[in-house]
């Protein structure tokens, strides 16, 4: 194992989940959008938004890696399930606490479920399991963390070798 | 509970925070709140079941009469009670956060004595879930609390005796005398643990409310005739946008009906891209560019499930699922069904595309940016628009009989085109695709001009083919769908007129809509009159109707959907948003930097 392999596996992680996740938006499926969320806190220009969003969205991609790897590391084993589980933890507490309710409290053009008359944010609030983004968005959404964490404990299984 | 079951629409007011409403009766008795979210389900629903739907009284325990206005500039009510032996005032309102830990929401009701000495009752009767829920009554230390599940509400009183759980209700009483200051605070929490808050905190929160409204308001830029009641309208519309989102609801009511006893009683709580452009260009008008771009953004995002077709409305939260069906409630004055959700929602409506492009064009022209991303979204509807402007549909009146070729359909089609080529012309959206819209804006405007006008009436029709005439024809002068003295529009409005009014009142169309039983005149309509009027020069003819129009809204200045010309008597939810943005837009196309 190695954080080598782990961040090499992130990053071809982080492009499969982006690129199921703009897939689904194409096709309808939900208005789940990780570099739009992401880089509309830094800009009110959409189509910037996204470039950045995109740089951003790798670079969380990458620490995660790291996270996943110290977690191989402690166990002392990888793999394709193991990450897979990993990954499910991982979409599951970015739909209930991570994108649902940090990022709502950090980023300066979100709703809340606090914001009143007195506000006057641009972005809805994603709501519990993003749920507000349309009604597949959790289905969407974990199951592209999943992939992205077998996609870690592949390439750091493979690293150890 | 009081003796009236059920208080005609208009005399009721609204409180609100940009998330959720409340409907304020004369009689202090509030009978409609939604909890966390105006879409949400009812916890006060006595509007619609005086008997099972729940309200919070207010009001002195002896005979009394009653004064009523908002503090000016504000969305804070104030009823003055006035007793053979005393007066009490009463100021409510939804207060905003930024005070203390605020509660979830917070409705604050502070009573004070200005004379002599009045007895007053109060009592809360949350129905939770449109009072289908079982509701459970505790004790946390001094306050009452109802709790279904994971949504808790609690009553906290201050001077205004101890809250006692009492048959399903949460009540008190209390003497004020002159000089006499209590408070009621009804908190509630969705989710999450309730806040107790100390009275300090919910009287500085409600007087930072009063401050937060009054400097809302004076920041409006209006400065022609009617000063208060456009004022008054843009409060109104401002509750009725979701600040979460920026979405705007286009009432904050469900199934008031448009007729008493019958069954035109339809869920408003969502957001009409139609209704929601028309408010944009209106705070645009008044100088509040936050809120239009908060609702821009909104579109942009709540459509990506669906775009280039819109649909019809969408949730407040963005949602696009709004599945239509009844609650077992009476219904005000007996008018079932009750209805949440809307079927309306997988309706095509043409119409709707027209008024989108047009406030786009009008917040472009504005000087707002329309981006890359956002101006190849708008092509995209105005190829939509080239594709789909020859199919039937159900018309902005949104019928629910067989779809057909509407007049004013077919002409906000060819506005939606209108407005994308002059966008491409400012370099908003591609160039390439403006020859296509050109031309087929151009075929609409033959159809319409063939198909849908009667040389019998001098006017256009509601319908290709048809002879009804249909008073959201107006809208064809106020889009600027020709020159609105030009001969053919001077005749539509004029044969509109003649067929569809009631004096200053119009109904909306006459033929079968495929709905059993009447409706009232449509309020909005007659403001579109007087804009139409406005912009043909006839301003004196205008402004007379705006004078009259102004004369029929109630004691606080609000309209409903509809009213009964007969009567004068309020039909329809409450407050509608079409109704006061048209009065806005009517103002201001007589304001005296129009002419």
């Amino acid at each position: 194992m190695s954080a080598g392999a782990a961040l090499l596996g992130g990053f071809i992680g982080t492009l499969v989940l982006t690129t199921t996740l703009t897939a689904a938006s194409a096709l309808r499926i939900t208005r789940m959008d990780i570099p739009f969320l992401l880089g509309t806190a830094w800009t009110e220009d959409r189509t910037r938004a996204r470039v950045l969003g995109y740089a951003l969205h790798f670079v969380a991609g990458l620490m995660f890696a790291l996270g996943y790897y110290a977690v191989f590391v402690t166990l002392g084993r990888a793999g394709w399930l193991l990450g897979m589980a990993l990954g499910l933890v991982h979409g599951l507490f970015a739909g209930t606490t991570l994108v649902n309710v940090l990022l709502p409290a950090v980023h300066p053009r979100m709703g809340t479920p606090f914001s009143a008359s007195n506000a006057t944010p641009l972005l809805e609030p994603p709501g519990f399991m993003l749920l507000n983004y349309g009604r597949a968005t959790p289905i969407v959404t974990v199951l592209g963390h999943a992939v992205y964490g077998a996609i870690v404990g592949v390439f750091v299984a493979a690293g150890g070798r | 509970m009081a003796g009236r079951r059920y208080a005609p629409i208009r005399d009721y007011a609204v409180i609100g925070d940009g998330r959720t409403v409340a409907l304020v009766a004369r009689d202090g008795r509030i009978d409609w709140l939604c909890l966390p979210n105006l879409d949400s389900p009812s916890v006060f629903a006595g509007l619609l079941d005086a008997d099972r739907g729940g309200y919070f009284e207010l009001c002195p325990d002896v005979p009394f009469e009653v004064q009523r206005r908002y503090v000016p500039g504000t969305n804070v009510l104030e009823t003055t009670f006035v007793t053979a032996d005393g007066i009490v005032r009463v100021t409510d309102a939804m207060t905003l956060p930024g005070v203390g830990l605020s509660p979830v929401r917070e409705l604050a009701r502070r009573i004070e004595g200005l004379a002599g000495r009045v007895p007053l009752r109060w009592r809360v009767e949350p129905r939770f879930g449109y009072a289908s829920a079982a509701t459970r009554f505790v004790s946390r230390g001094a306050w009452a609390v109802a709790v279904n599940g994971g949504d808790a509400l609690a009553v906290c009183a201050w001077d205004a005796g101890r809250p006692t759980s009492e048959e399903g209700a949460i009540a008190g009483g209390v003497d004020i005398a002159e000089g006499g200051r209590a408070m009621l605070a009804l908190v509630s929490a969705h989710g999450e643990p309730l806040v107790f808050p100390p009275r300090r905190d919910v009287e500085a929160r409600l007087d930072a409310t009063t401050a937060f409204w009054g400097g809302w308001s004076a920041r409006l830029r209006y400065a022609g005739p009617w000063r208060d009641p456009v004022l008054r309208a843009a409060l109104a519309l401002k509750l009725l946008v979701f600040a979460q989102s920026g979405a705007i609801a286009a009432a904050a009511t469900t199934s008031l009906p448009e007729g008493i006893g019958g069954e035109r009683n339809w869920d408003y709580r969502y957001c009409w891209i139609r209704d929601s452009s028309f408010s944009m260009e209106a705070l645009l008008q008044l100088g509040c560019p936050a809120e239009a771009t908060s609702f821009f953004w909104w579109f942009m995002h709540a459509t990506r499930l669906t775009l280039p077709r819109l649909q019809v409305f969408y949730r407040l939260d963005g949602g696009a699922y709004a599945p239509e069906r009844t609650l077992p409630l009476e219904g005000y004055r007996g008018s079932r069904p009750v209805r949440i959700g809307n079927g309306a929602a997988g309706q095509l409506q043409l119409d709707t595309y027209g008024e989108l492009l047009d406030a786009a064009f009008v917040y472009a022209d504005k000087g707002y940016s329309l981006d890359a991303s956002t101006g190849r979204d708008l092509a995209r509807v105005a190829d939509f628009v080239c594709e789909h402007w020859r199919d039937p549909d159900a018309g902005i009146w949104e019928v629910r009989a067989a779809p057909r070729h509407h007049t004013q359909s077919k002409a906000m089609c060819w506005v939606a085109l209108d407005r994308a080529v002059r966008l491409a012309d400012a370099g908003h959206l591609p160039r390439a695709r403006a020859p296509r819209w050109r031309a087929e804006a151009a075929a609409i405007r033959r159809f319409v001009d063939t198909q849908c006008w009667s040389t019998a009436k001098d006017s256009y029709v509601g319908y290709a083919g048809g002879e009804d005439l249909d008073a959201s024809l107006l809208l064809m002068a106020i889009m600027r769908y020709d020159d609105p003295d030009s001969p053919r529009l001077r005749g539509t409005v004029e044969a509109i007129r003649r067929e569809l009014s009631r004096g200053p009142l119009l109904y909306r169309y006459t033929g079968d809509d495929g709905l059993a039983g009447g409706e009232g005149a449509f309020l909005c309509c007659s403001f579109w009159l007087a804009e139409a009027l406005a912009i043909a020069g006839r301003r004196e003819e205008a402004a007379r109707l705006m004078d009259e129009l102004i004369g029929l809204a109630n004691d606080v200045g609000l309209y409903a959907e509809e009213i009964e010309p007969a009567s004068g008597e309020f039909l329809g939810n409450f407050p509608q948003g079409l109704v006061h943005l048209a009065l806005v837009s009517a103002a201001v196309a007589l304001a005296p930097t129009a002419s």
